[in-house]
């Protein structure tokens, strides 16, 4: 195709130079202007039917929309803030909008975050003048396993439709009847039941579509917003994670164009805590012959020392749960302490891998959903590890096989299992769990505790560690994009994170990799940075909320001269 | 005393038999498809441009303008669609063209064809008219089995296919994109544009769609010749036009008539004047979409589309509406507003709760609980919602309250204020719910 | 209103002749979504209404969702929601027939039958409802019963059709699969539109 042509268009008064067609709603946001809109979205095809972000062109007999309008040269465009007619226009669809809307507020789940509430206070904010009797509709519609419709709220913006219609390619949903009595719907004998449904909560501007399980639990108010990435896959959906009383009251996907536009998989969304095992680890542990006793972690860090501790050899087994900083800490104690080859991809001599899983997917769940469940396996790749091979997935898994036959057969007598997840239970097959107890040198993290299935019932010294949603710092998703975990939940007493463990361990060892000053996350991070050439001019701020692709990061470090030395 | 006006469309109706193809031939048809077949599409094209023939279903826009936007060469296909889903509240002239002289609107489509370029088209009937469907139905049969529908057809190597389609009850399918999307199998809603139907019609191809009668004056162009065909009507309105004539005269009925026939010659002599010799009130005279005259206003008035543009009204489908003076003009008023409440596709916000709030705020001056914020909260809806929806239809839909206000001021506000009057003391008196 | 959620498998088939007669009306557009409103026409005539299994059926058949296939259903009033009588007298209300007394038709006939708009008789041979203008203004007021038109009505008329079509039983539908008008009421003109008293 040829190269983008730049046309020159003024919003408000203010020039801009815009590719040629750009949608006017996303002109206007470059020259922080904000044209309200429901139907529009950027992933979705245009509908042009709320009407409500009409603006003025120079020279057209009638305001036109702008979702449906592109930049063309010579424009000149008017919005509410330039346009008297303009802003009457939209006082007057908030007003259409809200004729029929039923006065729900009080027990509508969307109040605090809806955009009929927002735009009628920033566009409107007038007395109604509609005494006559309201539409009614049907309320509390099930219309999927997850999902609940309240047709009298409903705007019919019709962008559930062309999601389901568009994205998942599922057309479950329909717009039945004609003029005011028009519904949202399934059809008899369908459910709205595909694996993105809780989408359409995200995308519903009101409270017509909400979410079944989370109804009623709270008011958006009374919530801690935090945004992170989902660790379900390595797709790394966006997301923003509601939290009330340190529990997740709701979690919305975050738009970002690049990874999950605005969507995420349901088992994503409604699983954040499935990562939190039942029982937690809350000390670490030392196998005494026929059961576990609690030591201090003093205690258990030297004891570490005896079985995996300076010069031991052997092998390093990694989740794909742990922060990129993490994974980066673990391999320096691999390589420097424990004196492991990582770079190898001989199955024969494979001594530190990282646990991947490749995982089947229906077509639609494929639309969204990566074929693993390995949030931040990638991380390994992007410091170097596992390169063979035109397919990542596949050259991890093998190594990873590679590793755990080893043990199996014997080959392997030093084992340290890193994090949660590093072996799952499909894993634990009796021959690779008769060699696991077999080991004599067998050290594990864990935030599962012991009555819990995994690698910490048979380890020799079991270190208590934390779950994802526990931890901050950077994970890297399928597309070698870094973005920023933050923490969600607060870590039981006597839990660490990983990273801290481990600097501990290389302390005990007496080969530090890290400084006694490294006490956070963000302090690991700049060590990291400052200790890798590929994370030259790296910083928590450029990754910000919307992550940073490979070009991106290669394209800081060649363009960085000195190291950045705050983050 | 009649004016004896030229027959262009309905010359052969009287016929009993003119809907078989041996007779329709034996009085010249499809001679005029027979010359188009051998003419080049841009001098079909610049014949129709020529006779300044407008559309015919109530826009008037000129018929030879709109088939030049279609774009040649882009590689899809061209389709033509006759849009005979006449539903347009007053008008039933594409009704009888197609149950008398079913062959004549043929004819038209394939000069049509040929001059786009098309070779698939579609007649698009509304649902109701099944005798009509039927009518059209035989006739495409006729003329696929004699080889005048199909592959080479006279002669020539110009294929034509057409299917009769019916629509199932809809106003909005005769709404251009809202027709197109209806014949692709959805509903009825219409297109945002751009873009626009010449470009991307029909399964996203260049389409043109024509109004039932505007194709059924072709043939009498292209045998005749433009030159001959501007010789009736006016300048702005050549040719001649059918009105489907009704409500309180004495004569309803479908006329055709030269463009520019006076008004009130039209009233008393086709139509036989108002009935039962009472008094004209209102006449609505291109269909419910067109604003209403008092009947003040009509004798400087001919038909054609400048006078009644001049007017502040149109000439529209030529749906000829005629009401007397025991018309409660706020109940006529009503009654179109309820139609445009039922039609209203449901798509945009100004249109799907618009229609319906004017309706309820006439539904209740009407039933004697009108309130002094009434006609002005009516006025002030009807602004934001003309020029704010996606298709015509918003436009058309707040017509007839502000014209009916506008013409019949004084019956509204009686109504109020006696309302109001009721209401003193706060004893509601009257009409209880 | 939506349906329900439950699982529901088409466990209809229609009549081969219908099956035949879709198939047909298929290859006559170039897109065989196209058909969707002809083939909810076929459901419908032997049906008797548009139920879920007849959505169902046109969407199988026609390899559409169902959600499209209802949106279509309830968007256009002559695909039934619920049953109707056998015969299903539909009264115009706009304009011209209402200036010509279309409110007494629908009074008769609430007289007559006792039924509201919606409600079927309970021998299942009647229902009404007020429709819009039905392209028959010249010839006011009227009424569609089934899909014949029945023109120049009054009350008095009005009775004596009914009282007619209760004799004789006559097939007032057009039918899909044949492509034409039932018999109709014999002697009875198909349209009146352009009877002309005195010539033109």
């Amino acid at each position: 195709m040829s190269e983008t042509q730049l046309v020159n268009i003024t919003i408000d008064g203010k020039q801009i130079s815009v590719p040629k067609g750009m949608n006017i709603i996303e002109a206007a946001r470059l020259v922080g202007v904000e044209i309200p809109h429901y139907c529009y979205h950027p992933h979705l095809s245009v509908a042009g039917n709320c009407r409500m972000c009409q603006v003025r062109i120079e020279g057209q007999p009638k305001l036109n929309i702008a979702c449906n309008t592109g930049a063309a040269d010579g424009m000149v465009i008017k919005t509410q803030e330039a346009a008297p007619e303009v802003a009457e226009a939209q006082r007057a669809t908030l007003e259409f909008l809200l004729i029929n809307h039923p006065l729900d507020c009080t027990v509508c789940d969307q109040a605090g975050h809806c955009k009929l509430q927002d735009y009628y206070y920033d566009y409107n904010a007038k007395a109604s003048r509609f005494i006559e009797n309201k539409v009614r509709k049907v309320k509390a519609e099930v219309l999927g396993p997850e999902i609940i419709y309240d047709g009298e709220r409903c705007i019919v913006c019709t962008r559930c439709v062309r999601f389901c219609d568009e994205i998942t390619e599922t057309s479950e949903l329909g717009v039945f009847n004609r003029g005011d009595h028009a519904v949202i719907g399934v059809s008899e004998g369908q459910a709205l039941d595909n694996p993105l449904a809780g989408s359409v909560v995200d995308l519903c501007p009101v409270g017509a579509l909400t979410h079944r399980r989370w109804r009623f639990n709270t008011r958006i108010w009374y919530t801690d917003q935090q945004q992170s990435v989902c660790g379900g896959c390595s797709t790394g959906c966006n997301a923003q994670v509601n939290l009330r009383d340190g529990k997740v009251v709701q979690v919305k996907a975050r738009l970002n164009a690049e990874v999950n536009q605005e969507w995420m998989c349901d088992e994503g969304r409604y699983g954040f805590e499935r990562f939190q095992p039942e029982s937690r680890l809350q000390s670490p542990q030392i196998w005494q012959g026929k059961e576990y006793a609690p030591i201090k972690l003093e205690d258990a860090l030297n004891a570490t020392q005896k079985l995996v501790g300076a010069g031991s050899t052997g092998a390093m087994l990694l989740s794909p749960f742990l922060t990129l900083e993490e994974t980066w800490i673990a391999l320096e104690y691999a390589t420097k302490v424990m004196g492991l080859d990582a770079k190898s991809d001989q199955t024969e001599n494979i001594q530190v891998a990282v646990q991947l899983v490749q995982r089947p997917l229906t077509k639609v769940e494929a639309v969204l959903i990566s074929p693993d469940y390995a949030p931040n396996a990638r991380a390994f790749n992007l410091l170097g590890h596992a390169l063979a091979g035109n397919d990542w997935r596949a050259t991890i898994q093998k190594n990873y096989e590679a590793l755990l036959q080893r043990v199996r057969s014997g080959q392997i007598k030093k084992l340290f299992i890193v994090g949660d997840y590093a072996l799952r239970a499909v894993d634990l097959d009796p021959q690779l769990r008769s060699a696991l107890q077999a080991l004599e040198c067998f050290v594990a993290t864990s935030a599962a505790g012991l009555d819990c299935e995994g690698p910490q019932n048979f380890a020799q010294v079991v270190l208590p560690g934390r779950t994802i949603n526990e931890k901050g710092g950077v994970l890297v998703n399928k597309d070698l994009r870094l973005q920023r975990l933050n923490v969600l939940l607060q870590a039981p007493a006597g839990t660490y994170p990983e990273w801290s463990l481990i600097k501990r361990m290389a302390v005990a060892a007496k080969q530090p990799i890290v400084g006694e000053q490294v006490n956070d996350e963000r302090a690991l991070f700049r060590e990291m940075v400052v200790k890798r050439e590929i994370f030259k001019g790296l910083s928590l701020m450029k990754i910000g909320e919307s992550g940073l692709s490979l070009a991106e990061l290669q394209k800081l470090a060649s363009e960085s001269g000195t190291v950045v030395a705050n983050a | 005393m009649s004016k004896q006006h030229k027959k262009i469309l309905t010359n052969n109706i009287d016929f009993a038999d003119q809907h078989q193809l041996a007779a329709y031939e034996s009085r010249g048809g499809y001679q005029a498809a027979r010359k188009a077949l051998k003419m080049e599409p841009d001098a079909i094209i610049a014949e129709v441009k020529a006779s300044g023939l407008r559309g015919r279903g109530g826009a008037g826009f000129p018929t030879g303008v709109k088939w030049g936007f279609v774009p040649k060469n882009t590689g899809k296909p061209i389709y033509l669609l006759n849009n005979a889903d006449e539903s347009e509240p007053g008008t039933f002239k594409d009704r009888v063209l197609m149950e008398r002289d079913p062959h004549l609107c043929l004819e038209g489509m394939i000069i049509a064809a040929k001059a786009l370029g098309a070779h698939w088209s579609a007649i698009y009937i509304r649902g109701e008219y099944a005798y009509p469907a039927t009518r059209i139905q035989q006739a495409i049969d006729q003329c696929y089995a004699k080889g005048y529908l199909g592959k080479g057809i006279f002669g020539t190597d110009f294929q034509l296919d057409i299917v009769m389609h019916r629509g199932a009850g809809a106003y909005i399918c005769g709404e251009e994109t809202g027709l197109i999307e209806s014949l692709e199998g959805k509903k009825g809603q219409p297109r945002i544009k751009p873009p626009f139907p010449a470009v991307f019609g029909l399964y996203g191809c260049p389409t043109v769609v024509n109004n039932t009668e505007t194709l059924a004056t072709l043939p009498w162009i292209i045998e005749n010749g433009a030159a001959e065909y501007i010789k009736f009507g006016t300048e702005k309105s050549p040719g001649t036009k059918l009105t489907s004539a009704s409500g309180h005269i004495n004569k309803p009925g479908v006329y055709e008539i030269e463009l520019g026939y006076p008004v009130m010659d039209f009233i008393n002599n086709e139509c036989g004047g108002i009935r039962g010799g009472r008094n004209l009130k209102g006449l609505i005279v291109g269909g419910s979409s067109v604003a209403v005259l008092r009947g003040d206003e009509l004798p400087p008035l001919n038909m054609s589309y400048e006078s009644m543009a001049e007017a502040g009204t149109a000439l529209g489908s030529g749906g000829f509406m005629v009401m007397d003076d025991t018309v409660d003009m706020v109940e006529a008023c009503l009654n179109l507003q309820h139609f445009y409440s039922h039609e209203s596709c449901g798509q945009c916000t100004p249109c799907r709760e618009g229609a319906h709030w004017v309706e309820k705020i006439v539904h209740r001056i009407h039933a004697g609980q009108g309130t002094a914020a009434d006609l002005p909260l009516i006025e002030d809806v009807c602004t934001q919602i003309a020029g704010h929806t996606i298709c015509p239809f918003g436009d058309a839909l707040v017509v007839p309250v502000r014209s009916f206000i506008e013409k019949y001021g004084e019956e509204f506000q009686n109504r109020i204020d006696s309302a109001i009057v009721s209401q003193i003391g706060g004893v509601s008196v009257g009409n209880a719910r | 209103m939506s349906g329900s959620t439950e699982k529901m498998e088409l466990n209809i088939n229609l009549t081969a002749a219908a099956e035949k007669r879709l198939q047909e009306l298929v290859k006559r557009y170039p897109s065989a979504k196209s058909a969707v409103m002809p083939a909810l026409s076929l459901a419908q005539e032997e049906l008797g209404w548009v139920t879920d299994q007849a959505v169902a059926w046109v969407s199988n058949r026609l390899n559409l969702p169902r959600s499209h296939v209802r949106e279509v259903a309830t968007f256009y009033t002559m695909y039934y929601k619920k049953p109707v009588g056998k015969y299903h007298i539909q009264i115009c209300r706009t304009l011209s027939c209402y200036l010509c007394g279309a409110q007494e038709l629908s009074k008769y006939l609430r007289q007559r039958f006792r039924l509201t708009p919606g409600e079927i008789s309970s021998d299942g041979m009647w229902s009404w409802e007020e429709v819009e203008c039905l392209g028959s203004c010249g010839t006011a007021p009227m009424a569609e019963i089934n899909d014949c038109y029945f023109e120049k009505l009054t009350s008095d008329a009005l009775g004596q059709l009914l009282d007619r079509i209760e004799r004789e039983q006559p097939d007032l539908r057009y039918s899909t699969i044949v492509g034409a008008l039932g018999g109709g009421l014999k002697g009875h003109p198909k349209s009146e539109v352009w009877t002309r008293d005195e010539g033109l």
